[in-house]
């Protein structure tokens, strides 16, 4: 690694942390490395509900600064059940503890993407454009993903997430709230009772040209509908 | 009278010193008890109530949501697994804390450096966009390529990387030295998707 990358190490749920992770962080802090800390709250858990994950999540973030002397805290409220970012209850939680930091600091804030569904599926580019949305309206600095097919799956990610990810970003850059949550409303509306049958998506061995690494052309005519789909939704990427 | 400075922020070292002499609890009180009831008891303390909207749009609703986190760190305190001990900051310390957090950082290098600085709700500036299978688990032969993918986006600002769980065709055991052979590889593979991709300096 150069001193020019960044470094993760991760919290444990909920506000415990290991010797490992202690150790880690005094050699890169030594080292005057870039350190992002992660820390995932899982809601629906033991902590309790929507509020009360968030207020964990908000004390983990803060903890990752002024105990663990972190640089950039990477965040991910993720679901019990359904093992993913995406859901609106983890946005909500995601969205109030970035807004709530964002107001009373200046921390550098990230969030890390796990969706359900798979590449090359439309419900994965709707749930990436949901969290990029949600993500940039709340002042997160970084985004960081998108791990598909909730990240467990081999050889099922791409970049054309990460190009949804992105796009989403910049076309909700300086948008109202209002507006945004709107949005965000219409955009769940279309995913958020397809959990139980989630479609598993595409490898990237089946959905890019490996050789050239360029995306099918089943994934760039997909990617260009869930553009329309967005624009209907009030979002123009 | 209650002393307003911290004599200073509290560093890694000091940390640790805090788990060791801390109170020493039960990971299963600790998980079942100790961080629900408080949480509970925060979320009732701030009359922290949220509304149909994802984003809020209610600051009174945030500074006390930023309050109750605040008392949630200095109540609780945070756990390490490997003591069983607690550790405690005051509030003077979680403050003087939140002065030492960098509001700007630089990652990569050269025309690939990219500056991550703190934004101001939904400001007109995007956020840095960091791509790649976080974590994922990505078969050998295709891990450069798949890299790629990512590398290539005009809108990926930097590299999150994928795992994986062959190197050499052996399986990468973690606290195995196969694990540490495997992470070699993996920012390997890394720096040649983005030396491919026209994006040496990009941050990994």
């Amino acid at each position: 690694m150069k001193p020019f990358d960044a470094h993760e190490c991760s919290q444990l749920n909920e506000m415990k942390m290991d010797m490992s992770g202690l150790n880690m962080l005094a050699g890169w802090g030594a080292s005057g490395d870039v350190i992002m800390m992660e820390q995932m709250p899982i809601f629906g858990g033991y902590i309790g509900d929507i509020e009360e994950t968030t207020i964990c999540d908000v004390a983990t973030m803060i903890a990752s600064f002024v105990i663990f002397d972190c640089d950039i805290h990477l965040d991910g409220p993720i679901h019990i059940r359904w093992g993913t970012t995406t859901t609106r209850e983890t946005l909500k939680i995601a969205a109030h503890a970035a807004a709530a930091l964002d107001l009373n600091t200046d921390f550098l804030l990230a969030n890390q993407y796990y969706t359900l569904a798979g590449p090359c599926t439309e419900m994965c580019l709707l749930e990436t454009a949901a969290q990029a949305i949600t993500d940039t309206a709340s002042g997160r600095e970084l985004l960081s993903g998108v791990a598909s097919s909730k990240g467990v799956s081999q050889d099922k990610t791409t970049g054309m997430e990460a190009r949804m990810m992105g796009e989403a970003a910049l076309a909700t850059c300086g948008m109202e709230i209002q507006e945004v949550n709107r949005v965000l409303d219409r955009i769940l509306e279309l995913y958020e009772n397809n959990f139980g049958k989630a479609p598993q998506g595409k490898r990237f061995q089946d959905c890019y040209n490996v050789k050239e690494v360029e995306p099918s052309e089943e994934y760039i005519d997909l990617y260009d509908d869930t553009i329309k789909t967005l624009l209907r939704c009030g979002i123009e990427l | 009278m209650t002393q307003m400075t911290a004599k200073r922020y509290v560093d890694i070292y000091e940390a640790y010193d805090r788990f060791y002499e801390g109170e020493r609890v039960r990971e299963d009180q600790w998980d079942y008890s100790i961080v629900p009831t408080n949480a509970a008891l925060m979320k009732e303390k701030y009359d922290i109530s949220f509304g149909p909207d994802i984003i809020p749009t209610d600051e009174d609703l945030c500074e006390r949501l930023f309050l109750a986190g605040v008392d949630m760190l200095l109540t609780t305190g945070f756990y390490n697994t490997d003591l069983g001990r607690v550790l405690h900051i005051t509030e003077e310390e979680l403050f003087e804390g939140l002065k030492m957090a960098p509001k700007k950082l630089s990652l990569g290098s050269g025309k690939d450096r990219v500056k991550c600085k703190a934004r101001r709700g939904n400001a007109r500036r995007k956020p840095v966009i960091q791509g790649g299978p976080t974590g994922a688990p990505v078969s050998e032969d295709i891990f450069v390529p798949m890299i790629k993918s990512y590398a290539q986006e005009p809108v990926v600002d930097t590299i999150v990387s994928g795992v994986l769980n062959t190197v050499n065709n052996h399986p990468a055991t973690t606290n195995t030295p196969w694990e540490i052979r495997a992470t070699m590889a993996e920012i390997r593979y890394v720096r040649e998707a983005c030396l491919m991709s026209q994006r040496p300096g990009m941050c990994i």
